[in-house]
């Protein structure tokens, strides 16, 4: 049976969660992922990487260099840090903080973070650009977007741009979570044109069939000159994959989150600007509801 | 009864086709089916147009769908042509439904309903009937009863009839992506096409949950409909987006057209501002020999339409020029009142962990005074919003106002939209240049239009 019909689609894009390791193709203005792992999806008008994998790789040695420095740089880091207190901050700080800033963008270095990428990958139109704000101390997400769906015969539906995180990795390139347990509310300042936007969280899974699993929520942006303060707690989160909505929900888990991303794609084909001030974190004592959706019956009921 | 019929069926599909394959003629096709299945009724066997010619509805009609039949044997797609028949006069809900109707007048068996559903879904936004709940139902109905409702375990377990749940999987699909809640009249025809647990029900019922969820999940709403007057549109945007209950609409210019004696037309393009009381407080508070900036244009998404409007702000306060807020006395003093004091110093209830504020930088940005929607795009037109202004905030009489607009006419931005939406927030300087060229680009536009 196809997954199209067992699941209810919800205008969630589908993201890649694969992590940006180098940059894609020279012709595509959006880094792509796909390239690097598996089975790349060949669009029209693009000719295949022939490439020999040992060809893909940079055998260098001012690399490997560059390497053993970067590394063993972020082990010692992690090692002086536990002196510290967990995560390297001091242990009362971790105690007793109810809020936590968890991306800020001060400087060029801070968008290094973020991977942007477009429908440019399965061939649509629309174009997505990140830079810094006008005092450098926002980050600026716009572009065009274009819904027309790329003429390959089996996309029926495109048109979206996507910011996302990138995994945190500590030395040796071991995958690093965020643990945001003790927090239970996202918090953005944002200031947005007036479409409405999807953040999505993925978090780290167990099985490998759960790689695609996000949890969404919406972002509205009322537009105008005014930064928005957003306020999204993290029981209203609700679990799609690949796009539609499971009707098996679960609440997120804090514990392990990987990355957190934004996604547009409201159909309405132009320029569009999303300016992110800081995305952190509280913990709201006066909100405790822990999942807003039905656990107790599946729904519809099979 | 019901086991012949099931046996027919394969047989009629498998063997009749491969013989008249070569010659795919109707009239021949009638002749040797009424005896393979004689006394089935006409319930698998095709019957041609000589059947439905019998109850001629109207001229159209029967006109409409002879053209049809005609085209059968050259292509496969059929059903298009239909469509782009009835697109001829005008495409109206009521011209869609009439070739609905017609689709199933002509053949009870309705022959090649998936094709013409999937078509129909195809060319439903360019009828203008893709946010019509009965239209679709409309279409839910083409298919037919009964026919695909599994009636053994068997079938029940696997995938029964999956074309035609695929397709009706679709058309609930195209209703979701347009925000179309299935009513109670879909979940009837549902049942009576696929039965209680088929995939289209299955999908039916997740849009019942889901979409009441998040129906008023936006707490920024945007009617569907949005207005058609200009002004009535400027209002709704500017009261989203100064989000202050006590900002005051004013319309400083009403659209107008007129014919001079000459002869000449002179449109006259609509101005709406809007104010708080705030914001007018912080413009009399500003240097005079700071200037402000009128900015723009800015755009503002309303669902799929994008309106733009124009800034008066200035640059941020440099820090030597703050003042102090010197809080009130009266606030702070002892003639405060000490059972409802206005301002307490103290943090009472303040533990180590009791801190929410966050740890970032405030953004330095100018204050923005004022702001407003206007018909044109150019300096004079935003000259006239100042000047208007100048009524409740004298002070800016004194002010130097420099006017900061990008590349802004709707035309030109059309084009150019890509290139230049980047710079908004470039640096002045490159702007100051910017509105040079864009100034001489106006001009020869106007020239151009005129």
């Amino acid at each position: 049976m196809s997954r199209v019909i067992r699941q209810t689609p919800a205008g969630v894009c589908d993201l890649f969660r694969r992590q940006l390791l180098q940059p894609g193709p020279p012709h595509s203005l959006v880094l792509s992922t796909r390239t690097i792992h598996g089975r790349d999806y060949r669009r029209p008008g693009h000719s295949p990487d022939t490439r020999w994998p040992w060809e893909k790789v940079r055998f260098d040695l001012s690399k490997g260099l560059e390497g053993i420095r970067k590394h063993f740089g972020l082990l010692k880091d992690e090692f002086v840090g536990q002196w510290k207190g967990p995560e390297g901050r001091p242990l009362m700080e971790h105690m007793l903080e109810q809020t936590q800033v968890q991306w800020e963008f001060r400087g060029p270095e801070s968008l290094g973070q973020w991977v942007v990428s477009s429908d440019r990958e399965i061939g649509g139109r629309s174009e997505a650009y990140l830079k810094l704000g006008r005092n450098n101390t926002t980050c600026m997400l716009y572009g065009t977007l274009a819904s027309v769906p790329p003429r390959d015969g089996e996309t029926r539906y495109s048109g979206y741009c996507t910011l996302r995180s990138k995994q945190p990795l500590s030395s040796f390139n071991r995958k690093r979570h965020f643990d945001w347990s003790s927090f239970n509310t996202l918090v953005l300042r944002i200031r947005g044109d007036g479409r409405p936007w999807m953040i999505n969280i993925s978090a780290e899974t167990f099985f490998s069939h759960q790689r695609d699993d996000i949890y969404s929520y919406f972002l509205y942006t009322r537009g105008g000159p005014y930064w928005q303060d957003v306020k999204i707690p993290f029981s209203k989160f609700f679990l799609s994959s690949r796009g539609r909505i499971q009707d098996d929900q679960h609440a997120l888990w804090l514990d392990k989150v990987n990355t957190i991303g934004f996604t547009l794609g409201d159909k309405a084909d132009g320029p569009f600007q999303l300016e992110i001030d800081f995305i952190a974190l509280c913990s709201d004592r006066a909100h405790t509801e822990e999942f807003a959706y039905e656990l107790y019956k599946r729904n519809p009921e099979a | 009864m019901k086991v012949t019929r099931l046996l027919l069926r394969p047989q009629h599909i498998g063997w009749i086709t491969p013989f008249f394959k070569p010659s795919l003629h109707i009239p021949l096709l009638q002749s040797p089916l009424p005896r393979l299945c004689c006394g089935q009724g006409q319930r698998w066997i095709h019957c041609g147009s000589s059947v439905c010619k019998n109850k001629p509805d109207s001229a159209d009609f029967r006109e409409l769908f002879e053209h049809e039949t005609e085209k059968k044997d050259k292509s496969l797609v059929t059903h298009d042509d239909l469509f782009a028949q009835a697109a001829k006069d005008a495409k109206t809900k009521a011209n869609f439904n009439r070739v609905v109707d017609v689709f199933n007048k002509k053949d009870i068996r309705r022959r090649g309903h998936v094709e013409f559903i999937y078509a129909a879904l195809r060319k439903m936004p360019e009828f203008g009937v893709e946010r019509d709940i009965v239209v679709y139902n409309k279409l839910l109905d083409v298919f037919p009863k009964e026919v695909f409702v599994p009636q053994n375990f068997i079938q029940r377990m696997f995938n029964h009839y999956p074309r035609q749940q695929e397709c009706g999987v679709q058309v609930l699909e195209q209703m979701e992506n347009y925000g179309i809640m299935p009513n109670v009249e879909t979940k009837v025809l549902l049942v009576q096409i696929f039965g209680e647990k088929s995939h289209p029900m299955r999908k039916y019922q997740r849009m019942m949950y889901w979409f009441p969820k998040f129906k008023n999940a936006n707490p920024f709403p945007v009617p569907h409909e949005l207005p058609q007057d200009p002004l009535d549109l400027a209002r709704f945007s500017l009261t989203r987006i100064a989000n202050d209950l006590d900002a005051e609409i004013t319309v400083y210019q009403f659209p107008l057209t007129d014919i001079t004696e000459t002869g000449e037309e002179i449109a006259q393009p609509h101005i709406v501002g809007i104010q708080s009381l705030e914001q007018r407080s912080l413009l009399a508070k500003h240097n005079p020999n700071r200037p402000v900036f009128v900015e723009g244009p800015f755009p503002l998404w309303l669902r799929k339409t994008c309106v733009h409007y124009y800034l008066l702000r200035a640059d941020p306060v440099p820090p030597e020029e703050k003042i102090e807020e010197e809080p009130d006395p009266e606030l702070i003093g002892p003639e405060q009142s000490f059972f409802y004091p206005q301002r307490v110093e103290l943090d009472l209830n303040r533990d180590l962990g009791d801190d929410d504020s966050f740890d970032v930088d405030d953004v330095e940005e100018g204050p923005v005074y004022a702001m407003c929607m206007a018909g044109q795009s150019d300096q004079a037109t935003l000259a006239r919003w100042i000047c208007g202004l100048q009524e409740t905030n004298p002070v800016l009489g004194q002010i130097p106002t420099v006017f900061r607009l990008e590349s802004g006419t709707r035309e030109l931005q059309a084009a150019a939209d890509v290139h230049h939406s980047p710079e908004q927030n470039a640096e002045p300087g490159t702007e100051q240049e910017h509105i040079i060229e864009e100034e001489t680009l106006r001009s020869q536009g106007m020239k151009q239009s005129n």
